[in-house]
């Protein structure tokens, strides 16, 4: 991650003018402008200018020379941080720290570290304040661990600090579920640690023993370092196996064998085998070959660990999203209430910076907000009164005020989260499919063994157990059953990255498959937002038409209403929305009417959109749904992989005409009701194609259910209720093209997993069953094959970046 | 042979202090962060007490 270190510092700083020094953003307007070690540099804001100086200042300069990845924008915003020192919080978030001083240790969670300088430059900039007795900070997780003492200084100037930086700070789900998982870490390192350093010391045992070739040691020698062996490997097998004896009787209990099973029975039988020889003074110890197993093992399954952890931190930033304290007036007066205490109805204050705790309208003329952790848009989004805002979007600019309509469980956030979290959990069908192979793999095993064992029992009875044992170590049924997890994990990391969330693995293998794409037209090959194009006027005065269009179209539900964006102060009064024709609204005591020619100019229908007094025209205006930027070079990417493109829309004929010829698609079907697209879709399944379907998810469901996979392109967390296969958050096109890439890609890793994982059993059993490899070898050649395994899956998390 | 006697206790010694000196530092998250101290030797001295000099390039 960090080893090309000055690279890119020193490309920022050859295009700085046009880009912010601190956090690379593109300046728009007038740069901030500030002199840093007596050089001009440029800044997008105050906020990134102040995050400089200060980081100037500490002395921590060097920052900008040792990343690889751009800061965050720091904010200009000053926020109430106040919440974080009360007492509740710290109670719930926090606890007292086994020093005998009073300081507290908490772990917060950090948004928009990126890379290791960023760990660096919080661990530096932390540990300077009074009050801080230890700073920790993990960029992989994103997890800072503080120590420090309240009274010195308060919590809230700590964070305070972090926000100078660029950085938020938000606190996590659950402390207890934040410890144990450092505690399960914590352990295993110390599992590992601990087998290696003593794996070490009975390795120097047991090479004596192999060193004595011509028989020279004296008996009472021998004995004595089988038994040093002994009481070495013993912790080994029992403090740093035990994953794997646990494993090994759940699978027993839950009547399934699997790889714990093989892998503790054979680290048991080396080690009780040995045992038996060192008791009854017999030709050889297997030791050495028990530890070094449960060594590399547990250094397989720490590497598991780690890819499961990253993909697993990924989804946790939409828990980041969910505050704990909420301000909420009753009555007259603001109260800080902690979050599962907010009722549907309190009207909630939202101040800048803060997350929202619930779902709710906005009450407040107009306010804005950071919907960044559930759509990846980095612009805030502007909302209007009545608007309907998101638990866990971030207000931005001015505090505004919401009316909670939904709380707790039942927010979209939450549903959202509930879905990725169970997904998680699931397992899909071929991971399923490849535990029950990798189960019949380990009963052959098992088998060929105890075969193995008769045969050598009968040609040369002193070496039959120690080839028995090769045999069941060699043989690698990880590699088989880590095959499809391990490559699942990265793929599914690679697919958070760009924005794509993937609710199961089917879904990735049938995305590799699909050979016929049909979209829908709306919201999906278009921005779903219909804007103004060529406008007509037939009066003079150009803005006060418009301006009564905009007044006409302000208070109404109507989807044209968008493409009026334009802030009027007129009113309209009485306003009928009349179907099929248009609107028709009183100002200033005159009636006027908006929509078609023939409503609202007495003109002759033309498909345009007129507005008049009702028999005179005043202007009239072309609608026009803008085609996503990127949908031709979709398209155009998807055909070239010769992949059939289809459009489906139950629009009129010409305008989706219009779009399938400007974006390059043959297949356009218009004027179809959502049974016909079913049918559409079901036809060219019958031909034999696989087919995925795209679309926005909430009128379509029908369709998106009957495809073989179903992709929804999903604006705001309202994807919580769609029921798709796959959801593209955000609004790139593109992306279906690069996660079709990774699915690719993940598919070629599998088979050269299972390949590799066949191609290796298929050598290694029979050659060790001849006896030509001792058990400590067999065990390298195991953990071989299972890393072999896992570093390949791992290449999947760049296929991303490279497309 | 008698100065094995010797010399495997000394080991377990060793052993026994390697692991105590992992414990601790596994006990006091020195592996919580195993990225930034890449950096450090990257970046400009600091003074022995810890604090960081001031950079006064300007």
């Amino acid at each position: 991650m960090n080893a090309i270190v000055n690279n890119i510092g020193g490309m920022i700083q050859t295009n700085a003018n046009s880009v912010c020094f601190h956090c690379g953003q593109p300046i728009n307007g007038n740069p901030v402008q500030e002199k840093i070690h007596g050089k001009l540099q440029h800044f997008c804001c105050t906020g990134c200018s102040a995050a400089t100086q200060w980081i100037n200042d500490a002395g921590l300069a060097d920052y900008y020379h040792l990343r690889t990845q751009q800061a965050p924008q720091a904010s200009t915003e000053s926020i109430d941080l106040s919440a974080w020192d009360h007492a509740d919080t710290l109670a719930q978030h926090s606890r007292a720290s086994d020093q005998s001083d009073d300081s507290r240790d908490i772990i917060i969670s950090v948004q928009g570290m990126h890379c290791a300088a960023c760990a660096w430059l919080i661990d530096r900039a932390l540990s300077t304040q009074k009050g801080v007795s230890e700073v920790s900070v993990n960029a992989v997780t994103g997890r800072l661990h503080l120590r420090w003492q309240q009274a010195q200084a308060p919590l809230s100037q700590l964070i305070a600090c972090l926000q100078r930086l660029g950085y938020r700070a938000f606190l996590t789900r659950g402390s207890e579920l934040e410890q144990s998982r450092t505690r399960e870490k914590k352990q295993l390192l110390l599992r590992i640690g601990l087998a290696a350093l003593v794996a070490m010391q009975t390795m120097m045992f047991a090479e004596a023993l192999y060193l004595d070739t011509s028989n020279e040691m004296s008996m009472g020698t021998r004995d004595m370092f089988r038994w040093l062996c002994f009481v070495t490997s013993t912790p080994v097998v029992f403090y740093s196996g035990m994953p794997f004896l646990r494993g090994m009787l759940n699978e027993i209990r839950q009547k399934a064998l699997g790889m714990d099973f093989l892998a503790a029975s054979s680290i048991l039988l080396a080690y009780f085998g040995s045992f038996y020889q060192t008791l009854i003074g017999g030709q050889h110890v297997w030791y050495d070959a028990a530890v070094m197993f449960v060594l590399f093992l547990l250094v397989a399954r720490f590497l598991e660990y780690r890819t499961r952890q990253v993909a697993y931190e990924q989804s946790d930033a939409l828990a980041r999203a969910q505050p704990y304290l909420a301000n909420v007036f009753r009555g007259e007066k603001q109260f800080s209430v902690p979050v599962n205490q907010l009722e549907v109805g309190d009207c909630l204050c939202v101040n800048p910076g803060e997350s929202v705790a619930a779902d709710g309208f906005l009450v407040s003329e107009s306010a804005s907000f950071d919907e960044s952790l559930l759509t990846g848009e980095a612009q805030p989004v502007t909302k209007q009164r009545g608007d309907f805002v998101f638990a866990g979007s971030i207000g931005s600019l001015q505090s505004s005020r919401l009316q909670v309509s939904q709380v707790g469980r039942d927010t979209q956030l939450s549903q959202l989260l509930y879905r990725v979290e169970l997904a998680q959990l699931k397992k899909s069908g071929v991971t399923h499919y490849a535990e029950k192979i990798a189960r019949y793999f380990v009963l052959g095993i098992l088998l060929i063994a105890t075969m193995v064992f008769f045969y050598w029992q009968y040609t040369d009875a002193s070496r039959a157990f120690e080839i028995a044992l090769a045999v069941l170590v060699v043989s690698c049924p990880c590699a088989l059953a880590l095959a499809l997890p391990a490559a699942f994990a990265s793929a599914q990391s690679a697919l958070a990255k760009i924005g794509v969330l993937s609710f199961n693995n089917d879904g990735l293998v049938t995305l590799a498959k699909v050979d016929a794409f049909i979209f829908d037209k709306t919201g999906t090959l278009t921005q779903g937002k219909i804007t103004r194009s060529e406008d007509r006027y037939y009066v003079e005065d150009h803005n006060a038409a418009l301006a009564i269009a905009c007044a006409l179209e302000k208070n109404s539900l109507h989807p044209l209403a968008s493409a009026f964006p334009e802030h009027t102060s007129l009113q309209a009064n009485n306003v009928q929305l009349i179907p099929t024709q248009g609107i028709q609204g009183e100002i200033d005591q005159k009636r006027y009417r908006i929509g078609r020619a023939d409503f609202a100019a007495g003109q002759i229908d033309d498909g345009r959109l007129w507005l008049g007094d009702g028999e005179r025209a005043m202007a009239s205006f072309s609608l026009k749904d803008n085609v996503r930027d990127d949908a031709k070079d979709t398209v155009a990417g998807l055909r070239h992989a010769d992949i059939q493109v289809h459009v489906v829309s139950g629009d009129a004929e010409s305008k989706v005409a219009a779009i399938a010829g400007d974006i390059g698609i043959e297949h356009a079907i218009a004027r179809q009701s959502p049974e016909q697209k079913q049918a559409y879709l079901k036809r060219l399944q019958a031909d034999g194609h696989t087919v995925a379907m795209v679309g926005d998810g909430i009128n379509d469901a029908l369709v998106l259910a009957s495809a073989d996979l179903s992709i929804a392109m999903g604006g705001g967390a309202a994807i919580a209720q769609r029921s798709a296969d796959m959801i593209i958050c955000g609004e790139k096109l593109e992306r279906i093209l690069q996660a079709r890439n990774i699915a690719i890609k993940t598919q070629a890793i599998i088979k050269q997993n299972l390949r590799w994982a066949l191609l290796y059993n298929a050598i290694g059993i029979p050659v060790t069953a001849m006896g030509l490899i001792h058990p400590g070898l067999a065990a390298l050649g195991m953990v071989c094959s299972s890393l072999l395994v896992s570093l390949n899956a791992l290449r999947l998390k760049n296929v991303a970046a490279r497309t | 042979m008698n100065i094995l006697l010797v010399l495997i206790p000394i080991s377990f010694i060793f052993l026994l202090l390697a692991i105590g000196i992992f414990i601790w530092a596994i006990r006091s998250n020195q592996f919580e962060n195993l990225d930034s101290a890449a950096l450090d030797i990257l970046a400009t001295d600091n003074d022995v007490d810890g604090k960081v000099k001031k950079t006064d390039a300007d």
